[in-house]
């Protein structure tokens, strides 16, 4: 999957080369594609790389990193692999 | 030319290499919007396009709740005949009628499928232009 990322002050521009969509998004979502760095991972594992990086609040972190990373599995910036 | 090379090659490692505060958005936010390519087609036609589920790329594999082509005997998938729709019923499923012929879990499942259609692959310039015909 290719994507071309592009930073656009607040928001970020990723161009998702095989569906022709543009997506704007804003963090963490570039964020977490940084970090997962084409590996699998689950959510609990990206929380804890995030949190090498940067300050955010403990409480719902888990839920609101793995809801953003559903609305990205949802539009095919991500994989769901089964398990 | 050099900055902007450099910046287009940065881009992700721009975007927070030192320690500082994440925003992780809201519970029930959207932290994205999405863009699709215009696709030059008349609304008749538009309609009468047809997209298989699954197209060739998928033959012999069921789909998942996602929309996800997995193997047979994956737990909780829905098996798949690569029976065509066309764009009409597409339309209308994605407003909440069911795909013609499928169960209520089996459509969403199929829905989620064409949803996730690339360009290349079979039904996605019907289901591209859907997206931007009232």
């Amino acid at each position: 999957m290719v994507l071309l990322i592009q930073p656009l002050d607040a928001m970020t521009a990723i161009y998702h080369r095989r569906s022709g969509i543009t997506h704007i998004v804003s963090e963490p979502v570039p964020q977490i594609l940084h970090r997962m760095g084409g590996e699998t991972l689950t959510s609990d594992e990206i929380v804890e790389r995030l949190r090498v990086d940067f300050d955010f609040e403990e409480i719902d972190a888990r839920s609101l990193i793995t809801e953003r990373m559903d609305e990205m599995a949802a539009l095919g910036l991500l994989v769901r692999q089964h398990v | 030319m050099d900055d902007e090379k450099a910046a287009h090659d940065s881009g992700l490692n721009n975007v927070a290499t030192r320690r500082r505060a994440l925003m992780l958005g809201a519970i029930g936010a959207s932290a994205i919007v999405s863009v699709r390519p215009a696709l030059a087609q008349s609304a008749a036609s538009v309609l009468n396009c047809e997209i298989p589920v699954p197209g060739p790329h998928g033959t012999g594999m069921n789909i998942d709740a996602y929309g996800q082509l997995v193997p047979r005997d994956t737990p909780g998938s829905f098996p798949t005949s690569g029976v065509k729709f066309t764009g009409e019923q597409v339309k209308a499923a994605m407003q909440g009628r069911s795909l013609p012929g499928t169960s209520y879990d089996e459509s969403q499942a199929y829905v989620n499928y064409i949803r996730r259609l690339q360009s290349g692959q079979s039904g996605f310039t019907c289901y591209a232009s859907l997206q931007i015909t009232r």
